[in-house]
């Protein structure tokens, strides 16, 4: 059992220390490892991002959305549009998916203020279905394409980024995707951590504890709820551009734009550790770390993997996702950061500089 | 005219199904508070269960009995391991791990049958192309009618089970005050476990009565209807049986009309929209559903 003072030698160090070993980790990826493993992480960083936003909503605000795979179409489909139908730059498309994001997630959150709990599921359960039929509406594919989607950025159309030296072909634009990534998840974490250590953080936490109580401390409801599910919105649109860019293409089918996004955003979040701000990182490592282990296996598997899962020619992926969901949320109701605090607790403990008044 | 009775009929027996699931949603909401989004993945690995038997060369109807016990083992099951316990850590972890169970019986079901182009389902009732009779012009399938019959035929049994008997009054009592319903001696983890229980049993026979219907199955079975029974529910006010079972009705000849009658701007890909935008505007005027209470919150 170790004691460190905040502020002291010993607690410098140990952050200086993490910090380094996390940017060269950070580099060692797109570096060293190879395509399909930068990759991953790219799409990790899209799906942290997602998680993120719904953590502002669910997490902090305890309104649970589960229509947050639409944001996340609107984002793909905005930069997509914009691209191949009007000739933008991919970058500033993040712009206008955020602003329009915003202003239907606002829209969205006004008549779901007075609807609470299990209602509340049902509603954005509604939105996240209506929104890849809607997409798929014969009287919207001058807009969408259709079932068919949007082809919009090709691989050699990515801007040039002078200090990442020259970026070609497959392998070009899993490094692109990578850094894009880590930029838009290094913004998002920023703007959620500002958010959250502020007062509308303290008023987001007030709400989800007691609505009521935190109307008579005079938090404005109405204003706080609609404004963090506008802003909500709006970074996971972000993440929808981040994969159309990294991908090229967006469709009324695709993974996250559909209700399973919403699912694995909610997944991610409550596994890595639902009100906190490493939970989504964490989480969505863990999710990008399980999902391409668990793909792998197969009928060819052997050892005890193919005894347990031989049998069937079906990826187990899926299932084991969801024991291991069931698992944590036996054990580990608080997520993955939860444990670990706790963990950590029984083997260092910081404490904190005494607050003097000057 | 003979279209508009056509629509409702059909409408009717699509509505009844999506009544039934959408019950076993009131039903695991009333006694627990909790949303069970895996009722229809539920309902779909029982019909899976169902198949299974019927295919080792049971009568269906025995086998769809089985199922519905099966169903009713699943769902109690559950709720005693796994739902209790979570729920006595975090009420949220509920809806997660029914998120989870939604995921898991999915692929489960998938790994365990898994032929691609899905499994033919025999229905329960006469299913030839002559088995009809006309009313009014329209025809009206035998195999609508049987549903349409089993489901309300199930859904009186259910009420009689609610206001009638013992059993029922101890779900009341547990749904309106769990721990005075301790306190004066109902086995409330007993009750919860038989709500959840019958919740999936009930799912089972409309994952039998969809699959007969379609005449085939696959694992998303019951997605579509799933969405529609949540329709339903959230529309009737999710702790009212009656309403589920009302707005079930309407849905199923709602979406009927809007498709049949407005083919070029709704037809059937966006008949699934109608009912959702409706719940969401009925939701505006009313937050708790139709024929919900209101809950009321003390600070």
């Amino acid at each position: 059992m170790l004691n460190i003072k905040e502020g002291s030698v010993t607690h410098w160090a140990i952050r200086v220390v993490g910090a380094l070993l996390l940017v060269a980790f950070i580099v060692y990826i797109p570096t060293q490892s190879e395509t399909a493993r930068i990759g991953q992480f790219a799409s990790g960083f899209t799906l942290i991002i997602a998680a993120m936003s719904l953590n502002l909503v669910l997490g902090y605000t305890g309104q649970i959305s589960i229509g947050h795979s639409a944001f996340f179409g609107i984002g793909g489909y905005t930069a997509a549009i914009l691209i191949r139908d009007h000739g933008w730059s991919p970058g500033y498309t993040f712009y206008a998916a955020a602003v329009i994001a915003f202003v239907v997630g606002c829209l969205i959150a006004l008549p779901v203020l007075r609807i609470r709990g299990a209602y509340l599921a049902l509603v954005t359960l509604a939105v996240a279905v209506l929104f890849p039929t809607l997409l798929r509406w014969r009287k919207l594919e001058w807009l969408t394409s259709g079932a068919q989607g949007i082809d919009s950025v090709k691989y050699d159309e990515l801007p040039v980024w002078p200090i990442l030296g020259e970026l070609k072909g497959r392998d070009g634009r899993a490094v692109f995707a990578y850094w894009l990534g880590l930029l838009v998840l290094v913004v998002t974490f920023l703007i959620c951590r500002g958010l959250v250590k502020s007062r509308v953080g303290r008023s987001l936490v007030a709400i989800r504890d007691n609505e009521t109580a935190a109307a008579v401390m005079g938090v404005n409801i109405t204003r706080t709820k609609v404004i963090i599910f506008g802003i909500s919105a709006s970074l996971c649109a972000l993440a929808g551009v981040l994969s159309t860019l990294s991908s090229g293409v967006v469709t009324p089918d695709g993974q996250y734009v559909t209700l399973l996004g919403s699912i694995i955003f909610l997944l991610i979040m409550v596994v890595g550790g639902a009100g906190t701000l490493s939970g989504p990182i964490i989480g969505g490592l863990v999710y990008v770390w399980l999902d391409n282990t668990t793909r792998g296996i197969g009928t060819d598997s052997k050892g005890i993997v193919g005894y347990v899962f031989g049998w069937t020619n079906q990826s187990p992926a899926t299932l084991i996702l969801g024991l291991a969901l069931i698992v944590i949320m036996l054990f580990a109701p608080t997520g993955l950061v939860g444990l670990i605090r706790k963990i950590s607790r029984r083997i260092v403990t910081v404490t904190p500089r005494a607050i003097t008044t000057e | 005219m003979e279209r508009l009775l056509q629509y409702v009929f059909d409408g009717l027996s699509f509505g009844a199904i999506y009544a039934l699931l959408a019950l076993g949603l009131v039903v695991v909401f009333r006694g627990t508070g909790h949303l069970n989004f895996a009722q229809g993945e539920m309902a779909m690995f029982c019909t899976f269960v169902i198949w299974q038997i019927n295919d080792w060369g049971v009568p269906l109807v025995f086998a769809v009995l089985i199922g519905m016990l099966f169903g009713f083992l699943l769902g109690a099951g559950t709720e005693a391991t796994v739902i209790r316990s979570v729920a006595k850590k975090s009420p949220g972890g509920v809806f997660v791990v029914s998120i989870a169970l939604f995921l898991g019986l999915n692929s489960l079901a998938s790994m365990i049958w898994d032929r691609s182009e899905g499994y033919t389902m025999k229905s329960l009732f006469p299913n030839k192309p002559e088995d009809f009779v006309r009313i009014l012009g329209a025809e009206w399938r035998y195999k609508y009618i049987g549903v349409l019959i089993v489901a309300l035929a199930l859904m009186g049994m259910l009420f009689l089970l609610f206001s009638k008997t013992k059993f029922g009054l101890a779900m009341r009592s547990v749904a309106s005050n769990p721990e005075s319903a301790r306190l004066v001696g109902v086995p409330s983890g007993l009750v919860l476990a038989a709500s959840w229980g019958i919740a999936a049993s009930m799912g089972a026979l409309s994952g039998a009565l969809v699959g007969g219907i379609n005449g085939q199955i696959t694992p998303s079975l019951m997605f579509t209807v799933f969405i529609y029974a949540s329709a339903a529910a959230t529309l009737g006010g999710l702790d009212s049986p009656g309403g589920a079972v009302i707005a079930g009705l309407l849905i199923g000849v709602g979406e009927q009309l809007a498709a049949g009658f407005a083919p070029g701007w709704i037809g059937q890909d966006l008949k699934l929209s109608v009912a959702l935008i409706s719940i969401f505007v009925v939701l505006l005027v009313k937050p708790s559903g139709l024929f919900g209470s209101l809950k009321v919150e003390r600070v």
